[in-house]
């Protein structure tokens, strides 16, 4: 077996090993921080493996390596795998997940700081098995061992959204993303059994016809839109905030969420084949990356303002991946994910400073705060799509893909929700770290080393990563060739604008009238109309066949039981008369059957 | 031969209409004897008929066996009798509860 | 029923009604007494039926075991249960229409039966069973079933012993025996009301 290999096989084996002894050993997981820092040095041996092997890959794009054993033997042919699978693609996406877990394992050290020793080793507890989870997902040889993988990190994220599970809202909104997600999943669910029956196996170049790709493309995408929050089962994800910001940073923005994304590249045999799911992602995710940035604009709530940024990324990817362009897709993946953690830990940094996800209790932050604000600031360029820093490459990709492919309506979306994104990132900057400094900001205290120290990290990829594109682009078997056309132009213009109109309104307080307008935006934004409108979706398509079934249950089934059990008792009532216990009762009855068989029976 | 077939019919529907009405015991038992006695008849008469032995042997098996039922018979009206102090067969239904 | 066979024995059909008519008052007569006088008429009749069938040691069993044991038995029952109230045991009679209708409906299937049945009327064997057959049938053939035979004599002696001897201080007495049947009575009981729980 090839090193190679052997060190894949092992960032699956030390976080689950980890999940295991403090899962095990209750002793070594409430002692809290020694734990912790158990599990820091397994995500760095994870890190610094996923390095390597990145490197190795850097060097050599094309190989391609697995070993795999087969399981799941049905008639005598295997259907699944189970292994790890190396080639460019999984071996970049290990590295992203590697980096940010560790990022935020770090950062999770000095953000719960507060938390007792027992709750601090039961999070790292569940950070441990979602990277091991996260791992299985990533290196997965095909679709089944993925779906495991899929499944696992939706039980950690509810696991971890529900951290601070005394509280009610957090309870509620774990249970919330399980059963949405567990709901899309089925769909995921049924494209691999429709893929099994088709092509017996899970690879992801199974030969089927397009007709059976565009099923299976069709059902797995349900469980996409699932767990990459789209339009419109993204309702889990602004509640899953109620997690620890950490948390939100790692499952919420870079990874997991990032699972739908990476499941399309993987089996994007199948849905290259499907061209109407194609053509149907490119309009949702266009759709939904536009919804999704007019509801930040107005959220109040620096971490929702992020999470429904993050939906709306996600909007971009599936929109670009629609389109056809994979490398755009997956390239602002992972540029999103180095960003957007970096976002979400500097707004955690804010939080734990503040002690408040409220704009309210922010504002003028800068001062107290000078390298977190320094840090979310450059995330918010980079997402803002300004130009030379990593969002700027990937999303002219994804854009230029759209734009090729001829689909107005999603070009025009994308821009305009180009533009609302630096709007809103400028509004969040501005409100956070600008203007009037609120009582509660006076008291912020910095962050400490290990919070500063993942930032710092962060802040690389989210500068520079835009630039290493061609390396990139190479672990894809494609070339790229950085050119801007009218539609970069466009976009860099309308970030610019957008920066500067967020700058002139929350800034400078000029053109108030502006948030005015947005006020039934936010209205409708932040009132539960999703949330009733599944409620009702759930009421008529769910309670209503099983109130049908329950009243069939009860009074055809159980009235046939009951009818059959009352018939027996009426009966055994009235045949218990016919025994007087008189014998000469009986006698008549032999003498009368006697008399009627010797008339009747056998004389004809 | 058809006669004595038909002679024992009538003999033993008498012996079933006896059974049927007697509420004392003995006189049940005495309408049993009756339609044992019919029985009886068919086999003596039958075998008779056919020249065959086994006619009255059966016949005889009966007898004795009709003299062992009228003993065990009267030993049980007897045991009702000191029970219950009377022997009314329509009386003795314990066995319906 | 016609002449013909009436006029071909008109001895059988004289002694067997005779005997049915006896074996009618034994079952209907009042007086029980009268009634096991008639049963041992009826009795006799049968005998005098067997004499006429050429079987005469059945004939001449059947008067000395039925009439002469049987009878007597059955008399000194009727002694030793009447009711002090009645010198003489009357007995009551209960649904006798009831009775005589499945009676008769009894009789006018078995005359169906017998005049549909064909091959009854074949001639005789012509040979009649001698003594000598008799006893080498009851001791060959059957042999098993007379010595079996003797055995139920026995057990019914013994049975009849046992059930009618009067008990000792120590056995257990009537009222005993009444207990129990109402110990069994209370457990039906029981087993009834947990029936009504049940429902």
């Amino acid at each position: 077996m090839s090193p190679l290999l052997m060190a894949a096989l092992a960032t699956l084996a030390i976080p689950a090993g980890m999940t295991l002894l403090f899962g095990v050993v209750p002793m070594l997981r409430r002692t809290g921080k020694p734990a912790a820092i158990l599990s820091i040095l397994a995500a760095t041996t994870v890190l610094g493996i996923a390095g390597w092997l990145f490197a190795t890959w850097l060097g050599n794009p094309t190989e391609s390596l697995q070993i795999a054993t087969y399981w799941l033997t049905m008639g005598g042919q295997p259907l699944g795998q189970v292994g790890v699978h190396l080639d460019g693609i999984s071996v970049s996406m290990l590295l992203v997940v590697a980096t940010v877990a560790w990022c935020v394992q770090l950062f999770s050290l000095g953000y719960l700081s507060d938390e007792p020793p027992n709750g601090l080793g039961r999070y790292f507890t569940y950070q441990s098995l979602f990277l091991f989870s996260m791992n299985l997902l990533v290196l997965a040889p095909d679709l089944m061992q993925l779906f495991i993988g899929w499944e696992l990190v939706g039980a950690t994220s509810y696991l971890l959204i529900g951290f601070w599970y005394p509280k009610p809202a957090a309870a509620k909104a774990a249970i919330k993303a399980f059963v949405v997600t567990k709901f899309a999943d089925s769909g995921l669910i049924l494209g691999l059994m429709v893929l099994a029956v088709a092509s017996g196996g899970f690879a992801w170049d199974a030969p089927i016809t397009p007709a059976t790709a565009e099923i299976v493309a069709g059902l797995l995408f349900v469980a996409v839109m699932g767990k990459s929050a789209q339009f419109p089962l993204h309702i889990w994800l602004p509640d899953a905030m109620q997690g620890p910001t950490p948390v939100s940073a790692l499952l919420h923005a870079a990874t997991m969420v990032a699972a739908g994304v990476y499941l399309i590249v993987r089996a994007d045999p199948i849905f290259s084949a499907a061209v109407h799911v194609r053509e149907f992602m490119t309009y949702l995710g266009a759709f939904t990356a536009l919804f999704a940035a007019i509801i930040a604009t107005v959220q109040t709530d620096i971490k929702k303002v992020l999470a429904y940024s993050t939906c709306s990324q996600l909007g971009y990817m599936i929109s670009g991946l629609g389109a056809g362009s994979l490398l755009g897709g997956y390239f602002h993946l992972t540029t999103h994910a180095f960003f957007k953690a970096l976002l979400f830990l500097a707004a955690g940094a804010v939080i734990h400073a503040v002690h408040s996800n409220e704009f309210t209790d922010m504002g003028g932050l800068f001062k107290k705060l000078k390298f977190v604000a320094i840090a979310f600031i450059f995330g918010s360029l980079s997402l803002a799509g300004v130009p030379g820093l990593a969002g700027f490459y990937s999303k002219d990709l994804i854009l230029e893909a759209v734009h090729e492919s001829g689909n107005h309506f999603a070009l025009f979306a994308l821009l305009l929700t180009a533009g609302l994104t630096a709007f809103y990132m400028t509004r969040t900057v501005v409100k956070t770290f600008l203007g009037q400094m609120s009582h509660s900001a006076e008291h912020a205290h910095g962050p400490g080393p290990s919070m500063t120290l993942p930032l710092l990290v962060l802040l690389v990829p989210t500068i520079a990563l835009g630039w290493a594109a061609g390396p990139f682009a190479t672990l894809f078997g494609k070339p790229y060739e950085f050119h801007m056309g009218l539609v970069g132009y466009t976009a860099i213009a309308l970030g610019l604008g957008g920066i500067a109109l967020g700058y002139l309104v929350y800034g400078l307080g000029a053109l108030a009238f502006l948030p005015r307008l947005f006020k039934p935006v936010a209205t409708l934004a932040n009132s539960s109309v999703m949330d009733e409108l599944w409620q009702s979706v759930y009421e008529i398509g769910g309670q209503t066949p099983s109130r049908a079934a329950a009243w069939t249950d009860r009074y055809i089934v159980d009235g046939l039981m009951n009818f059959i059990g009352w018939l027996t008792i009426v009966l055994g009532q009235q045949l218990r008369k016919l025994q007087t216990g008189d014998v000469q009762d009986y006698l008549y009855a032999v003498f009368g059957a006697a008399a009627l068989l010797a008339l009747f029976g056998g004389w004809r | 031969m058809t006669a004595i077939l038909l002679i024992a019919s009538a003999l033993f529907c008498a012996g079933v209409f006896g059974l049927l009405t007697q509420k004392h015991a003995i006189g049940v038992m005495i309408a049993i004897e009756v339609m044992i006695n019919a029985a009886n008849l068919i086999f003596v008469g039958l075998g008779q008929h056919k020249g065959a032995a086994v006619g009255q042997s059966f016949a005889l098996f009966t007898i004795a066996i009709a003299v062992a039922e009228v003993v065990v018979g009267l030993a049980i009206v007897l045991l009702l009798y000191r029970s219950r102090g009377d022997v009314q067969v329509d009386e003795a239904r314990e066995m319906r509860q | 029923m016609n002449m013909a066979m009436f006029l071909q024995d008109p001895g059988l059909w004289l002694i067997g009604l005779v005997t049915v008519a006896f074996a009618m008052l034994a079952v209907t007569v009042k007086d029980l007494v009268h009634a096991v006088l008639w049963l041992g008429m009826a009795l006799l009749g049968t005998a005098a039926l067997f004499a006429k069938f050429d079987a005469s040691f059945l004939a001449a069993i059947q008067v000395l075991l039925y009439v002469g044991g049987v009878v007597v038995l059955l008399i000194f029952g009727v002694m030793l249960t009447r009711n002090h109230e009645h010198l003489a045991a009357f007995r009551q009679t209960r649904r006798p229409v009831r009775a005589a209708v499945v009676a008769v409906a009894l009789f006018v299937a078995l005359v169906h039966a017998i005049l549909n049945t064909p091959g009854l009327n074949d001639a005789p064997a012509g040979k009649s069973v001698s003594l000598q057959d008799l006893g080498l049938a009851l001791l060959g053939p059957y042999a098993f079933a007379f010595e079996v035979l003797s055995l139920l004599l026995l057990a019914a002696m013994v049975g009849a012993v046992v059930l009618a001897r009067k008990r000792d201080p120590g056995q257990p007495s009537a009222k005993k025996l009444i207990r129990h049947r109402n110990l069994g009575r209370q457990v039906v009981e029981g087993l009834a009301a947990t029936d009504e729980v049940g429902q």
